[in-house]
């Protein structure tokens, strides 16, 4: 069965009264138990929307979305998610302990467990020589970095990372696929979203593509390669998007 | 239970430590301790003066931090997104607004007590210790910069950030004139007019029954009952701002 599910999930942002912005039409999307799923898709196509769906953070305009079997306002299905946002800001005054410690009392972990896994992330995401220092001086990598922390800080089976590689360097991105990859091996399920093809992109097991709020194309790299005649992600990536615009364009009556 | 306490903590905790709040605070003090240069006056007068200006200076300066306080505690937390991480962590929204909440009556607390403890301080260096009287007042106006908070942190679920700091001063201003309109209106012919005004007068909160400075300066007693039903009342009108706030914020998008 699938851990993560979503129904149709539609989100229609309105705007005004005759203005309706479209984050994500009847997508349909199964990531199973241990995998890498990557949704892929360039700025705007509804990424950000279909996470904070799945969360709980925006409602949708239609159909119906899952974690674990649980919708997405279910807090004790929280507990067994971990998520880190889309450019990551945390609260400036704090130190990266003090706000791993506030992040794991909400996950009510007991104080010993807590320190025992603070002081294993910070030494894992690098940031163990930083441990007085404000956020407010982090720079947008280590950012990153204390975010991907924190939102370990349950242990989750769930990790649902939004653009985890956009504020890193080419050895943060390495370093960020190896990790992904040694949670994988931990029988964790990640959920991830980029615009930008990295190689991160290529340690997921199954992709899915997003244009304009659609799902365009979603299978194994291999499968859709051979499916669309495609030499590489890019390649694959430019390909689906630009039929999916075309047909458009007919549709509409456009020449192109 | 437990987490929108932790919430209040983490609120109040940046707060000290990003000492804005401070700034207002020193000004209070300030004026709280310009009220004795009143040199001039007899020793009965200054000190009316010491209490007049304190009273106030410490219900306005409250205002202000409790006003400002609740409206960054929401406010801030969705700028700069950190209510992403919050909210997709096993809390509810209502640990979160009730949390805020907390935070926020914290930071007032502090502050107020800051104040207090230098306007006692003056009084005792004056040889004229606080009776009881005084407490009444500094009671009365503690709650009524609770009932501000709750107002301001209601009013945010729901409207902008600039939107807010007009109504919420709006209301301060209309909440301490009522009296005032209620007397105006009651010489009023038009139906509508009177109509309109009963209304507001029952919809905004009446800040000005947690003023009794006027009197206690002057040397009046007020009863305890006053007190006591005031506080009653500032504690229901702070229950319905709080459910509107638990109301907006559970539908609310981010
Ligand atoms: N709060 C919002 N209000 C209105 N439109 C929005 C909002 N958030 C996103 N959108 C629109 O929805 C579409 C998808 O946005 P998003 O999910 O953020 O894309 P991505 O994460 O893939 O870059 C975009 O056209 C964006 O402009
Ligand atoms: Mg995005």
């Amino acid at each position: 069965m699938a851990i993560i599910e979503t129904k149709n999930l539609t989100k229609h942002y309105i705007l005004g009264k005759r203005k309706v912005v479209v984050g994500l039409e009847k997508v349909n999307l199964e990531v199973n138990e241990g995998e890498i799923f990557g949704i892929l898709g360039p700025n705007g196509s509804g990424k950000t929307t279909c996470l904070k769906l799945l969360l709980g953070i925006l409602f949708p305009t239609a159909g119906e979305a899952y974690i674990m079997g649980k919708p997405p306002h279910d807090v004790d299905m929280k507990k067994h998610v971990g998520f880190l946002p889309e450019n990551p800001y945390y609260y400036d005054y704090l130190t990266g302990p003090e706000l791993l410690q506030f992040y794991a009392s909400l996950f009510s972990l007991e104080a010993q467990t807590a320190k025992k896994r603070i002081d294993q992330l910070l030494e894992l995401v690098d940031l163990h020589n930083a441990k007085r220092l404000h956020l407010k001086h982090y720079s947008k990598g280590m950012l990153e970095r204390i975010g991907l922390a924190a939102s370990l800080i349950n242990d989750p089976e769930i990790l649902i990372l939004d653009e985890p590689t956009t504020g890193l360097d080419p050895i943060g991105c390495r370093d960020t696929r190896n990790l992904l990859l040694q949670l994988k091996q931990q029988g964790k399920t990640i959920l991830l979203s980029s615009h930008f093809l990295s190689e991160v992109e290529r340690v997921c097991d199954r992709i899915a593509i997003f244009h304009r709020g659609y799902l365009l194309a979603l299978g194994t790299l291999d499968g859709l390669n051979s499916q669309y005649q495609a030499t590489n992600l890019e390649d694959l990536f430019v390909k689906t998007i630009s039929s999916f615009d075309n047909q458009e364009a007919a549709k509409t009556g456009d020449v192109t | 239970m437990k987490k929108m306490w932790l919430i209040g903590l983490n609120t109040f905790r940046e707060s000290m430590r990003k000492k804005t709040l401070y700034i207002i605070l020193i000004f209070a003090l300030i004026v709280i301790g310009a009220s004795k240069l009143f040199s001039f006056l007899t020793a009965e007068e200054e000190l009316k003066m010491i209490k007049d200006v304190s009273f106030s200076a410490i219900e306005f300066f409250g205002a202000l931090m409790a006003i400002f306080g609740s409206l960054y505690a929401i406010s801030t937390e969705i700028e700069r997104r950190t209510i992403y991480t919050l909210l997709t962590k096993p809390i509810r929204r209502s640990d979160f607004v009730l949390g805020k909440f907390f935070g926020v009556s914290m930071i007032v607390l502090i502050n107020f007590i800051l104040m207090t403890v230098f306007f006692i301080g003056l009084l005792f260096f004056k040889k004229s210790p606080p009776d009881l009287q005084v407490f009444k007042t500094l009671l009365l106006i503690f709650f009524e910069l609770i009932l501000i908070s709750g107002i301001t942190l209601a009013l945010g679920t729901f409207t902008s950030d600039a939107f807010n700091i007009i109504c919420s001063f709006f209301l301060y201003i209309v909440g301490h004139l009522t009296s005032y309109g209620k007397e105006l209106v009651e010489r009023t012919e038009n139906i509508i007019v009177r109509g309109l005004t009963d209304m507001l007068y029952t919809l905004v909160p009446n800040y000005e029954n947690f003023n009794i400075r006027d009197k206690i300066v002057v040397g009046l007693n007020v009863s305890w009952g006053y007190v006591g039903w005031t506080i009653l009342y500032g504690i229901l009108y702070l229950c319905i701002a709080l459910y509107i706030a638990l109301y907006f914020f559970e539908k609310r998008e981010i």
